[in-house]
């Protein structure tokens, strides 16, 4: 049994469980599943962004040696409907009808023998479309704005932002822009379908199993019972795999009318269309302060690309508004209508676009004021959320610059910009603030403790990279007081008790607690028999004071025995529960919504009791070469503080990889759209930029330990989006430290620098 | 068209189609879906094998034009029971991953990487590990883990593992 050594397991940094897996191609990603004698899939996507469809030619396609079935509408509209839209509004539809929404729409589905013959054939279906001319994007002719109706989001308006504005001595009033972005997991969009017996399993990628379940139960009119979504590994999603798309309801009727299995990955290419995207946003940011640095007034309005038929939209003003003590405080946002696919959550989906104006504001701000920017948020830092009046559970904003700061070696600054320099190098140091709300997933577990002191741990999680299969491990390992290797842990599999959805940084603290709950209840049993027996050590005792730790059912006293003769006290096999948790903030019936694959999660932001976020603190530097203005990032520091860490090392990982998707979002990454053609034309990832190896110096990551007991009861906050946030700031605001340009729209690119 | 593949020490005979590509063999019809597929189109690395220890992107190799190879996969540098492989357990020392899709072909090209002899410091490594694309961006991670295991290989010369390939 194990030793004391090993406790306690949470907050100890356990290498990922699964490590071996991974490093041995051994991890099943969906399109890896085995499954006997498959057909393939490829689809047809359209080369219009707006129209409709005249009429197929197939003859050509049909010719091709092994093709076994053409999918359009014309067949098969009508056997699936629409998956269920992600926000208000409606969604775009695909081979319901004739009608082309956007570029890339799938339009129809080839399945042949091999691969190669469903691309040859897939290449060679003609259509005649009756094109309308699209709208692309911001001031394309077409294009409807409208300001977003409050729903999911609010605006706030208090006091008297303009007449705030108007009166305060220090003024900053300029307009942002952020780019489309594409997720770009390195695994592709696969779905693999097969059909036993008028039930359905479906391997695929996602962040939500319940939730595609759900949703093609609705589409395809099925019972949901009879639907099984598997998803073991996910290579990456970034908020792509999380929204049920199109393509698997085809999927799954291509593979019914076959009676075959069939096997689908999307190309790259697709993959820009056929699923979600964030947004291109604009802002107008008003930002004003009295002599002291105290703010006076904020007015931030963003407008937010969308399809036609949908509303979706993220509003981040609901973090910018909560940022800073302000008396004064106005928020709008807007929806832009074109003829685009429907875009949805890219990790931090409001906080990347809308934290960028607002923390490169603050930068001019106190530029203006000659004052540090560090000390302009430190006189504008509050406890209390600005925008709710209610108290924030924890905020440990100054703690993250201040630990930052010095490590960076931010009073070596000479705030004057273009004055630091190294030969042909002007270096620049920048920072901003990161903030994203503490979000929590309901969530059910089911734990089997044997009597041979083994226990399995079944959830429905998801573990797109972020660790959940080693956390499950270790809450379950830590509150059953066994080691690692005497938990098995299964997840991705919609067999298995219900997670949430894995995004917005909600999963970890859901599925965690979920988890605790059911070993708690295993605990509550054991000790329970342990205490009602008339012989052996605890006869007598209080039940509550009992705990497992290190193989052992222990009393406070002392009194101890092996855990597996207490189990034994109830039975000779294994015991099991089964627990749903519930958030504080969420209804009852929050775990039937899961069931039913509906979101259930309580967020930082919409709690009656107090506001929930993590900060954190970012700092870069930038080195421009006066000559060429090539752009490098040296090193970045960020810290962090997010409540509980439960595992250091993976949370390091997480961090890390956020603060390089930031120093992406200022400098590398940029979805171009064809102004006339309404379509995406670098839908590649050599085209579209992301770091390479080469790109990435110095990252370094702080975790400033933080206590909340009122966030949760583990006390966590998510960490898998807040280490993105703010970094585009503070790279444009070093970027303006170097060179004494103010580059208000991203990413920021040589051209911009001359 | 009949062909006969040599990968991690085994043969195969087998009919493909000529456009077929050696990531698609190996993964659809040999069962070795170590081998990733992130792009298709020589952008991305996740499908990086060895072959007579070069490495080589698995989706730009017909698997026609292979045949004369000895390929080795992922698949082919620990067995089950078998100690892992020095550059396998520096990505487990390091956390040099997080989601593990790009995971394989970043081991294989990390190996080619140390044996063409460019891991010799931290920035040679960084730009001949650039081929490799990590989207959960485990970079400097990276770089830890094959600097960790060009040590270990120089110490115990060639990874005997690869003898085969």
């Amino acid at each position: 049994m194990p030793d004391d050594a090993t406790w306690p397991l949470i907050g100890a940094p356990i290498p990922r469980i699964e490590g071996r897996a991974k490093v041995t191609g051994q991890a099943l990603f969906a399109s890896d599943e085995p499954v006997a004698n498959p057909a393939y899939a490829y689809l047809v996507t359209s080369t219009i962004a707006r129209g409709r469809i005249r009429s197929f030619d197939l003859a050509a396609a049909e010719a091709v040696e092994g093709v076994l079935d053409i999918l359009t509408h014309e067949n098969v509209g009508h056997q699936a409907d629409p998956p269920p839209p992600h926000g208000p509004g409606k969604e775009t539809t695909t081979m319901q009808t004739d009608q082309v929404w956007h570029g890339g729409q799938i339009i129809g589905v080839v399945v042949a023998e091999t691969y190669e013959a469903a691309r040859e054939a897939g290449l060679k279906v003609r259509v005649d479309y009756k094109e309308e001319a699209p709208s692309a994007t911001f001031g394309s002719k077409g294009a409807v704005t409208k300001q977003r109706e409050p729903g999911e989001h609010k605006d706030f308006a208090k006091g008297d932002a303009d007449a705030a504005f108007k009166a305060s001595a220090f003024r900053v009033d300029e307009r942002f822009g952020t780019p489309t972005q594409h997720h770009n997991p390195i695994e592709l969009f696969t779905t693999t379908c097969v059909w036993h017996d008028g039930s359905l399993t479906v391997y695929e990628p996602s962040q939500f199993v319940y939730g595609l379940r759900g949703a093609l139960a609705k589409q395809l009119h099925l019972d949901p019972k009879r639907i099984r979504v598997v998803a073991r590994h996910v290579g990456g999603a970034f908020g792509s795999k999380g929204i049920p798309s199109a393509r698997t309801a085809w999927i799954a009727i291509a593979a019914r009318r076959l009676n075959r299995a069939v096997k689908f990955v999307a190309t790259r290419g697709q993959g820009y269309t056929i699923a979600t995207y964030r947004a291109e946003t604009q802002h107008h940011i008003r930002l004003s302060a009295d002599a002291s640095g105290k703010l006076t007034s904020l007015f931030h309005e963003g407008w937010e690309l969308t399809s036609r038929p949908s509303d979706y939209n993220t509003s981040g003003t609901e973090t910018t508004a909560r940022m800073y003590a302000c008396p004064n405080l106005q928020t709008r946002v807007n929806v832009v209508h074109a003829d685009r696919n429907t875009p949805g959550f890219m990790r931090a989906p409001p906080d990347v676009p809308y934290m960028f104006p607002l923390e490169v504001a603050i930068d001019e701000l106190a530029e203006q004021m000659r004052m540090d920017p560090i000390e302009l948020r430190r006189i504008n830092d509050t406890q209390v959320d600005p925008a709710t009046g209610l108290r924030f559970s924890s905020r440990a904003l100054m703690a993250c610059f201040d630990q930052a700061a010095a490590r960076f070696g931010w009073s070596g600054r000479d705030p004057t910009p273009g004055k630091m320099r190294d030969g042909d190098w002007l270096i620049g140091w920048g920072c901003a603030a990161a903030a994203y709300p503490a979000n929590i997933g309901a969530g059910a577990a089911r734990v089997t403790f044997g009597a041979d002191g083994m226990a399995s741990v079944q959830i429905a999680a998801h573990d797109i990279g972020t660790g959940s299969h080693t956390i499950i491990a270790q809450t379950a390992a830590d509150r059953l007081g066994l080691q690692l290797a005497q938990i098995t842990v299964q997840i991705g599999d919609s067999d298995l008790p219900p997670a949430g959805l894995a995004a917005g940084s909600s999963h970890a603290s859901g599925i965690c607690h979920a988890v605790d709950k059911a070993c708690e209840d295993l605990r509550a049993r054991i000790a329970l028999a342990a205490t009602t027996s008339n012989t052996g050590p605890f006869a007598g005792h209080n039940p509550a004071t009992l705990s497992l730790h290190a193989g052992k059912l222990r009393g406070e006293d002392g009194t101890s025995e092996d855990a597996r003769d207490a189990i034994k006290r109830v039975t000779g096999g294994a015991l099991e529960a089964y627990a749903e948790n519930i958030p504080k903030g969420l209804e009852a019936d929050s775990v039937g919504k899961l069931y039913s694959g509906q979101m259930a999660i309580s967020r930082g932001t919409s709690r009656k009791d107090v506001t929930a976020y993590a900060f954190g603190a970012q700092f870069a530097e930038v080195r421009v070469h006066a000559r060429t203005r090539e752009i490098r990032v040296p090193r970045v520091v960020g810290a962090f503080s997010a409540g509980r860490i439960i595992n250091p090392r993976t949370a390091h990982s997480q961090l890390m990889g956020g603060m390089i998707w930031g120093i992406s979002s200022a400098l590398h990454e940029k979805t171009e759209i064809d102004p006339q053609a309404a379509r995406y034309t670098n839908d590649n990832i050599a085209e579209y930029l992301i770091p390479v190896n080469a790109d990435i110096r110095a990252v370094e990551v702080i975790i400033v330990p933080e206590q909340d007991a009122e966030v949760n009861p583990i006390g966590m906050k998510g960490i898998g989006e807040i280490g993105v946030v703010g970094m585009n700031a503070a790279i444009s605001n070093a970027v303006y430290h170097a060179t004494g340009k103010r580059v208000r729209s991203l990413p920021i690119r040589i051209d911009d620098l001359l | 068209m009949d062909i006969t593949l040599t990968v991690n020490g085994r043969e195969h005979r087998l009919a493909v189609d000529v456009r077929t590509t050696l990531l698609d063999t190996l993964r659809e019809r040999l069962g070795l879906t170590g081998s990733k597929k992130g792009c298709d189109q020589g952008q991305c690395g996740a499908c990086t094998v060895l072959m007579d220890g070069v490495r080589v992107l698995a989706c730009f190799i017909l698997a026609v034009a292979a045949q004369d190879a000895k390929i080795t996969t992922i698949e082919g540098l620990a067995g089950e029971d078998e100690p892992l492989h020095p550059m396998q357990q520096a990505f487990l020392d390091h956390d040099a991953y997080q989601c593990g899709y790009c995971t394989p072909g970043q081991i294989m090209s990390a190996i080619a990487c140390v044996t063409e002899g460019h891991a010799g410091t931290d920035d040679e490594i960084r730009e001949y590990m650039s081929g490799n694309l990590c989207r959960c961006a485990a970079y400097p991670k990276i770089v830890a883990a094959v600097s960790q295991a060009a040590g270990e290989m120089k110490a115990t010369q060639a990874a005997p593992e690869l003898e085969h390939a």
